[in-house]
């Protein structure tokens, strides 16, 4: 997960925004009493939006306490639940594991990365231990997106179906039979997008570099952009997987999460892949963090 | 039975007119189009089925009688259903009947087993493709069996849909696209029309096409 998930702003009221930070902070407090305080470093608004599409019906109370990171103001947050606690567990277990992908990686540097593998260590096993099943449908798919990889696989639909299906897992263990087909489906599309954005994002690294990426094989790319004509394509695709979620997620009552939801899969993620692909994404916290965050100054 | 007017989202005091604007604003939500070749159309129709029966019951309590109007004009296709050719050779025949099962696992076994990548080869993989989501493969295949048949009609109208048809539905004020270009243009309202109201011949409720 890359942090590529974000709500457009413009979308949410101050109430939702709330929410949502309550949410995040939840699930931050969640990581790091479940999997120790290194894990809270593996934290994105990706993971937060994965647990409100877990969200149990009761949207309980959020409560108020200082942290680590804003000691004296403190924040809401919702305490421990059901899907804060699997969240919590797939996003260390997602972490993990692209941590090994970029240490498998030989067009990568391996410093920070060696660095992050010591840290998380015991936060990954301890997330093993209660989600065997998800870690070995994880390790499975990366597998063979690597074999993929490896073999320089021309297309963009194979490789990003490895990734789609690794995220589309994180619903097995919903247990509502209708809840568990919208969310297989809604997170199928989303790992697609996540797969095809990064690829959009890191192009220039990786054709430097040289290493794989899906979209200079299926366009023939001869430097490291894109050509209006793969813009387009990528584009279609992108825009596709978006529709088909979007689909899904008007098959089922996300309750008080919904407008959130909504504001990512009718106009967030557009805007972000639309930023990835003009060149002018920023990673890092989303708009409506800062927006947050200057409320709390005044 | 659900509160109609629930099922709806509108208050028993709503005008007819507010009551006809949310339904409409649902059956676009809900429409075949938007679910079409999709595993959760089943869910869709259940939800178009529970909306029609809501308006049908605000209607009849309302003015004593039937609607009719929209609500008996629905008709949910679903999965759009390949039609057997003519003439066709038996084994691509059975590959049909395993897409229509949405045996997508057996369509694509028996497909591998033929060895003339013929138009109809290349459109029937390009109909797995798209169901499994991956339309970039999918219009590469629905383009080389149109460039291998160039009259077959069903193959150029798969492939006007699937190049055009990128809107799907969208709450009102929601307009960004990822490019430029969002299916929104004349172009693809006409391809939409061609394909989906006069091609797959999927929706009972045309006048919300497009």
């Amino acid at each position: 997960m890359f942090g590529y998930v974000r709500p457009s702003a413009a979308r949410l009221t101050e109430e939702d925004m709330d929410r949502f930070g309550a949410a995040y902070c939840g699930l931050c407090r969640t990581m790091g009493r479940r999997h120790g305080q290194a894990a809270r470093f593996v934290l994105n608004y990706d993971f937060a939006f994965l647990s409100l599409l877990l969200w149990p019906e009761e949207e309980g109370e959020p409560l108020h306490r200082g942290c680590m990171a804003h000691p004296l103001a403190g924040r809401d947050y919702f305490p421990e639940n059901p899907a804060l606690a699997l969240a919590a567990d797939q996003g260390m277990i997602l972490a993990w594991w692209q941590v090994q992908d970029a240490l498998a990686d030989p067009g990568r540097g391996k410093g920070k990365y060696r660095a992050a593998a010591a840290a998380l260590g015991g936060a990954y096993r301890r997330a093993r231990a209660c989600r065997p099943a998800f870690d070995r449908t994880t390790r499975l798919h990366l597998e063979r997106l690597r074999t993929l990889e490896e073999a320089g696989c021309p297309t963009l639909d194979e490789p990003a179906d490895a990734f789609a299906r690794l995220l589309a897992g994180a619903a097995g263990e919903v247990e509502q039979p209708v809840k568990r087909r919208v969310l297989e489906q809604l997170l199928y599309h989303l790992g697609r997008w996540i797969y095809l954005v990064d690829a959009a994002d890191d192009l220039a690294k990786d054709f430097a570099s040289g290493s794989y990426n899906p979209l200079i094989r299926r366009y023939g790319l001869e430097r490291g952009a894109l050509t209006e004509e793969a813009r387009e394509g990528l584009a279609v695709s992108l825009d596709h997987s978006i529709r088909l979620m979007a689909a899904a997620y008007e098959l089922w009552d996300f309750g008080v999460w919904s407008p959130i939801i909504r504001a990512t899969v009718y106009e967030g993620l557009f805007l972000v892949g639309k930023a990835v692909l003009d060149g002018t994404f920023q990673a890092g916290a989303p708009a409506f963090h800062a927006a947050r965050r200057n409320k709390e100054k005044l | 039975m659900t509160d109609p007017y629930e099922v709806l989202n509108v208050p028993s005091t709503a005008t007819d007119e507010a009551v006809k604007k949310a339904y409409r604003e649902l059956a676009r939500k809900y429409h075949p189009d938007n679910y079409h070749d999709n595993p959760l159309a089943d869910l869709a129709q259940e939800k178009m089925k529970e909306i029609n029966a809501a308006y049908d019951a605000i209607q009849k309590e309302r003015s004593g009688r039937s609607a009719g109007g929209y609500a008996q004009q629905q008709s949910y296709g679903g999965y759009q259903q390949q039609q057997q050719k003519a003439g066709a050779d038996p084994a691509f025949q059975r590959v049909r009947m395993a897409i229509n099962r949405n045996d997508l696992g057996m369509a694509e076994q028996l497909l591998g087993q033929i060895g003339d990548h013929c138009g109809e080869w290349n459109y029937l993989m390009g109909t797995i493709c798209y169901r499994r989501g991956w339309v970039d493969e999918a219009r590469r295949y629905f383009q080389t069996a149109c460039q291998m048949d160039p009259g077959d009609p069903e193959y150029r109208q798969t492939l006007n849909y699937v190049e055009n048809n990128r809107e799907g539905y969208r709450p009102e004020g929601y307009e960004v696209f990822t490019s430029s270009c969002g299916g929104n243009n004349l172009c693809a309202r006409m391809a939409c029309f061609y394909a989906v109201c006069m091609g797959f011949n999927t929706c009972g409720m045309r006048m919300f096409c497009c």
